[in-house]
């Protein structure tokens, strides 16, 4: 499939970054590792007229790690480099187990953590070539006004179907964001905007620079359950991630858990923090915390697999990851 | 729009080409350098089959815009080895099944080169986590196994014993 | 020539001949091919299932430039189809588009950008008509017809009664009766279908393509552009596998060589995956509703099937696909009494047809799950049921096929011991499971296509004074070996070494006829025209050393690149030596073989008795180990041990690879792959969203070969290729039911379709709703 014909702009600082976005206004798009971007441009997807390529900016692959500041990943990082991180994997195991599930290790050399939190949302009547969305006259989100997933809707449901961003939202992560008005830094869970036609909250001009898991983090308890039908290269049908922090009475002291690749943004639980805080594991809690994720996670037929199949499998995957961080456990699981 | 200059290393040449930005390395590669041993299986990044190195780490040329590697050196299927020769990863291949129809073959080269380089001696768990991008629809895999213990095998060999 | 036990080349394990141009990437496939001033053609495909084409109007993308050619149906307006019956469908349509995607116009221009540029100016004109999706609501239609001359959208159906079937239920003590349903699948082949049509100044094609077929594709070509054949040269390069995909002529080849036709030019082509799809030729969707009655000692006493296949909007080899559905009932166990009805049905999809395991596959799960649901009911060990109802080769079935060899015990008996069968059967933890199944295949199809007297296969020899011998071949590798076991056949009766062997296939202006790389054909009955050719071509040296040496030619033999006396092997010369004294007695030594199955392997009279019949059959018996999540209903496939009696192995390697491909590949139709249609349009036209298996789930295979030594086949072999795939799929099935006590009719067995059946299984257990742990434990 060829791509409509664009420019290449290769910046060689943040600053020279921001200057050619500001100058192609929405003609420009960011290329990161191109796992997403190239696919959705050979689909016709997007009609860029500069592509403003990320990859000379060595200064945003960086890692680092110290028991004050905490973690900062540069947002150019590779997931493969990530996974290699000790730091990351001693330190924030739910962020490695995510980051090991997401596409197999060749699309991880490519694949940058920027460019995963911001993946295009997805669905099956979107991502497609334009043959097929031509026959079909196009969808809410492209070249059309009807939504097939919500005959009659006006809301596009194009899901959220990256892995990183549920564990960074389970690590209370920030963002930090460069745009023409300077450098803002962000709680990650205001980026997304749960809108499948407008996925994040990133300004024209803005560039996503860096990820910062705050320094009480390290050391937590993490697990990410991801459903998938093969067990590399897919997408996310549904996820769950978990983190926690259990005192040696088996009180949880701290949680969070998110759900991705189930609405058009990963959500955080709103409710478990606080049900969970002060507690002990039961059998009970952990239910009433899978219901409410049930109650957030909303799957439809953006995807593989039924929507009724999907939202059980959060359930359960919820579940089962509360039970395996209360029982110390840390990984991922299919 | 304008053709960029692009400057590589490829399998130890140094090459130049006009390619327009909106060119893919593998077409880069395929038409304008005429290396097609690496393949085009799929539209969506997802086959494996242009797998090739990029300073060093496989990557699918299917989704690397050729203009955002300049500079870069890229060994392919073709770079493997000396001509005339083969590395020990392609012997292990041709001797033991692992190449049947040998499209998705050379992808699967190079995912195994840059699997040996890290880890000599992989497990069977390593192998399959290292080639989880490349898909193989003849051999069900089990030949591909045998071919990289057989590339194993004949690297040790050759490795003096005290630099083990 | 040696004996059997003392081969020097049949039997071992050897690389592919092409194994070096495949792992230096230096070997072409189709689309690695370029000439100067090559142009790149595109296809404009229909976005209607069903639309009268009311008009086509080109002239936007003629005037664009660096266009060099478009054409439409006007161009190529006749009819065409791989069977003689079903001359159905034009490169182009014509009068309707059937499908989305169906082909409507083509333009060739001096860059892909352009072409594709060209494509937005084309302006068709159409008027939508209903379409039919569903098989079952298609056979009603009342009007809108696919195609008018085929009322109710019936592209053909057969019914066959064998035996007395009411009779053979009466005396079953146990009778089951379930309706299976199998989605549709897609070879996948990693290759695109690709072409390179040149045009020569002479007003003749050369063309390169991605064929299984260059037989037929030639034949097609001829007729759609209205060419002498002898004006028409098809070359087969490295073929990226076909897997019955490129089995068929498939509208790129005969798209490409209007175009160059039309251009004047060389012109290519190269399928997106997408492309792959709508161009399909897969494994149908088909329901099949079985009855089976066993008597209570474990014999089946009667059969009856009900098969409906989706065949898709053209006829292809779907008449073939649904007569090998109730042909290959037979030839595998002994059943006296069967009753099949086969309908292949038309949707407004892309057109169904040969894919590995041709037609056998989907009835092959019905079956053998079904037979393991009666063991359990008569309380039999589902291996000891199989084993009951063995053949007693040689024989002849019900329906009129042949067996000469049978290895089908001996797999049976392998794979139960190196399974742990004995030990494991019903007692795994729940959620831990095992089952057996069997399948069988032919090696080769008895009666061809097109109905000839012509020999199926013809092979020429030639020697020179450089005495390297050059094979000419039809036969077409495609990646599974067929190259190298022609060379191992005749390095083994000329007594030379592989290298010397100089292979040419699959040249139609150079090689013999051969009909194509399907049917799993190729070693049979290729294989046995190089060993007519290869013995000719001995007999011919020998008698030129027997003169020389004064001895009778029986007393010599050729081995190891010498031809020596068996009375004094000291009484010896070179093979380079014997070629000089052959070619002074009979000037340039050549040779040639064919193969034709014998009369008595080709079948019964009775309509549709034409498919089925093959001069041998390959059997597989497989054992499946699962692990199932009862909370998610995920599968792991474990382990599948496989034992295949391929007659004899000719080349270990390659057979272990073809009885691997195909249990990974019936491994992937049974828990993953699915073609998902929404109202006749294909959501997962990609190998991202069509799920063929990763090395992570893909199961551990463990691999027996068996050999049956067919008293027909080239030094005792039959086909590898395709008969391990259809156990593969029961296999795993029976093995969930014996994990968690659930039966999944419906293919693939997905996550969410076991959980469901888990859950109907605790209501009616009465389950208290605490945890899925129903089942039969």
């Amino acid at each position: 499939m060829t791509m409509a014909a664009f420019s290449v702009a290769r910046p060689g600082s943040v600053e020279e970054a921001l200057r050619l976005l500001a100058d192609h206004g929405p003609g420009a798009m960011i290329i990161a590792g191109g796992t997403d971007v190239v696919p959705n441009l050979q689909m016709k997807l997007f009609s860029p007229r500069v592509l403003v390529d990320l990859k000379p900016l060595r200064q945003l692959s960086k890692i680092s790690f110290s028991k004050r500041d905490g973690l900062t990943i540069g947002a150019m990082t590779t997931l493969s480099h990530l996974l290699e991180s000790t730091a990351v994997r001693e330190q924030f195991p739910v962020l490695a187990s995510a980051v090991g599930t997401i596409a197999g290790p060749l699309q991880r050399n490519m694949g940058t953590i920027g460019g995963n939190l911001c993946l295009e949302t997805r669905c099956r009547w979107y991502n497609q070539s334009y043959l097929w969305r031509k026959a079909l006259g196009g969808c809410l989100k492209k070249d059309g006004d009807v939504c097939h997933v919500a005959p009659g809707g006006k809301f596009c449901w194009a899901a959220w179907s990256g892995d990183s961003a549920p564990a960074l939202l389970a690590l209370d992560a920030e963002i930090e964001i460069a745009g023409p008005k300077g450098a803002r830094r962000i709680p990650l869970k205001d980026f997304y905007k749960n809108d499948g036609k407008d996925r994040i909250a990133l300004g024209l001009g803005e560039l996503l620079t860096a990820v910062h898991v705050p320094a009480r983090m390290a050391g937590r308890r993490g697990v990410y359950h991801k459903l998938r039908i093969r067990d590399s290269i897919d997408y996310p049908l549904a996820g769950v991630a978990v983190t926690m922090d259990v005192d040696r009475a088996g009180v949880c002291r701290d949680a969070r858990v998110a759900i991705t690749a189930v609405n058009p943004a990963p959500l955080l639980i709103p409710q478990a923090g606080d049900w969970l805080e002060g507690r002990k594991a039961s059998p009970e809690l952990i239910a009433r915390v899978a219901r409410a994720a049930i109650q957030t996670g909303k799957p439809l037929t953006t995807s593989a697999l039924t929507p009724v199949y999907r939202r059980e499998m959060v359930h359960l995957h919820t579940r089962r990851a509360l039970e395996e961080a209360w029982q110390g456990r840390n990984g991922h699981s299919n | 729009m304008n053709k960029v200059l692009l400057r590589l290393r490829v399998n130890g040449e140094d090459r130049e080409i006009a390619v327009a930005p909106n060119r893919v390395l593998l077409d880069a590669l395929r038409e304008d350098l005429g290396l097609t041993g690496s393949k085009r299986g799929c539209d969506d990044s997802s086959c494996g089959c242009c797998a090739v190195l990029i300073d060093g780490v496989p990557m699918l040329a299917c989704v690397a815009l050729a203009a955002s590697y300049q500079e870069c050196e890229i060994t392919t299927v073709e770079g493997l080895a000396a001509p005339g020769e083969l590395d020990p990863v392609q012997e292990g291949f041709a001797e033991c099944g692992g190449a049947q129809c040998g499209f998705c073959t050379p992808g699967f080269l190079i995912a195994t080169k840059a699997l040996l380089a890290r880890h000599p001696n992989p497990t069977r768990e390593e192998i399959r986590g290292a080639l989880s991008s490349n898909l193989c629809r003849c051999t069900g895999y089990m030949q591909i196994y045998e071919s990289i213990c057989y590339a194993v095998e004949k690297m040790r060999a050759k490795t003096p014993a005290a630099a083990r | 020539m040696a004996d059997s036990a003392n081969f020097s080349i049949i039997g071992k394990r050897m690389a592919m001949t092409d194994a070096r141009a495949k792992v230096t990437g230096l070997g072409k496939y189709a689309d690695d091919l370029a000439v100067a001033g090559m142009l790149y053609g595109r296809f404009l495909h229909s976005p209607h299932a069903h639309a009268r084409i009311v008009s086509v109007d080109t002239w936007r993308a003629e005037a664009l430039r660096g266009v060099k050619a478009v054409v439409t149906g006007k161009d190529a307006p006749n009819p065409y189809g791989i069977l003689p019956i079903g001359h159905d469908e034009c490169v182009f349509a014509l009068d309707k588009a059937r499908y989305i995607g169906d082909n409507i116009a083509a333009v060739a221009a001096t860059s892909a950008e352009i072409a594709e540029e060209a494509l937005d100016l084309i302006r068709v004109e159409y008027e939508p008509l209903p379409a039919w999706f569903e098989p079952e609501k298609s056979m009603q239609a009342a009007d809108h017809w696919i195609h008018e001359t085929k009322p109710h959208n019936i592209e053909k159906e057969y019914h066959h009664v064998f035996g007395d079937p009411e009779k053979g239920f009466s005396q079953a003590a146990f009778v089951a009766e379930q309706r299976y349903y199998a989605g549709e699948v897609n070879h996948a082949a990693m290759e695109p279908h690709a072409t390179l049509a040149i045009w020569e100044p002479e007003g003749k094609l050369v063309v390169y393509s991605s064929t299984q077929v260059p037989f037929y594709l030639h034949r097609t070509v001829a007729e759609v552009c209205e060419m002498p054949m002898s004006h028409i040269r098809i070359i087969k390069p490295l073929i990226g596998s076909g897997f019955g995909g490129k089995s068929e002529v498939i509208p790129i080849e005969v798209a490409a060589c209007v175009l160059a036709k039309k251009a004047k030019l060389p012109v290519k082509m190269l399928y997106t995956r997408e492309e792959v799809f709508y161009a399909h030729r897969g494994r149908p969707i088909t329901i099949v509703d079985l009855k089976m009655g066993i008597t209570r000692e474990g014999k089946i006493s009667a059969v009856q099937a009900r098969v409906v296949q989706d065949g898709g909007a053209y006829c292809g080899y779907g008449p073939v696909t649904v007569l090998y559905s109730g042909a290959l009932l037979g030839a595998i166990y002994d059943i006296s009494n069967v009753r099949y009805d086969g309908y292949r049905v038309l949707t407004n999809k892309p057109a169904c047809g040969a894919m590995r395991g041709h037609g056998t596959v989907n009835v092959r799960f019905a079956f053998e799950a079904m037979l393991d649901e009666l063991a359990h009911q008569a309380g039999l060990d589902p291996a000891e049921v199989r084993r009951r109802n063995l053949l007693k080769a040689p024989c002849i079935t019900a329906n009129g096929l042949r067996v000469t060899s049978y290895g089908l015990p001996e797999c049976i008996e392998r794979v139960v011991e190196r399974s742990g069968w004995r030990e494991k059967r019903g007692k795994l933890p729940f959620g831990k499971g095992i089952g057996i199944a069997c399948s069988h295949y032919v090696s080769g199809a008895a009666n061809p296509i097109i109905r000839s007297n012509m020999p199926h296969t013809t092979v020429n020899i030639k020697i020179d004074r450089d005495a390297g011998v050059t094979v000419y071949t039809g036969a077409s590798e495609i990646g599974q070996g067929s190259d190298t076991v022609q060379v191992q056949i005749v390095a083994e009766v000329l007594g030379v070494k592989t290298g010397r062997i100089n292979l040419v296939a699959a040249d139609t202006e150079l090689t013999p006829i051969d009909l194509g790389s399907y049917s799993s054909r190729v070693t049979f009955m290729a294989g046995n025209a190089c060993l007519e050719a290869a013995k000719n071509m001995r007999a011919q040296i020998l008698a030129a050393v027997a003169k020389e040496f004064a001895c009778p030619a029986d007393d010599l033999d050729a081995r190891d690149e010498t031809i020596f006396r068996k009375s004094d092997p000291q009484k010896r010369v070179t093979f380079d030596e014997a070629v000089v004294m052959a070619i002074n007695f009979h000037g340039a030594l050549f040779a040639m073989g064919t193969y034709a199955p014998p009369e008595q392997a080709r079948g019964g009279k009775f309509k549709g008795a034409g498919v089925g019949p093959s001069p041998s059959y390959s059997y597989s018996a497989q054992v499946a180990e699962v692990t199932v999540d009862p909370e998610t209903g995920h599968v792991r496939v474990d382990r599948i041990v496989a034992a295949h009696d391929c007659g004899r192995a000719l080349n270990p390697l390659t057979v272990e690879g073809q009885i691997e491909g195909s249990v990974y590949m019936g491994f992937g139709q049974a828990v993953q792959e699915e073609m998902v249609w929404e109202n006749g349009r294909l959501m997962n036209p990609s190998l991202l969203e069509y799920r063929t298996p990763t090395t992570i789930e893909n199961p551990e295979i463990e691999c027996i070969i068996v050999e049956s030594h067919d008293p027909e086949g080239p030094f005792g072999a039959k086909e590898a290729g395709e008969g391990s795939l259809a156990a593969t799929i029961p296999a795993i099935a029976n093995a969930i039911y014996d994990a968690v006590g659930v039966r999944i009719n419906t293919l693939p067995l997905t996550p969410d379709r076991i959980l469901a059946a888990l859950r109907e299984e605790q209501k009616k257990a009465g389950g208290n709703g605490a945890g899925a742990n129903g089942g039969r434990r």
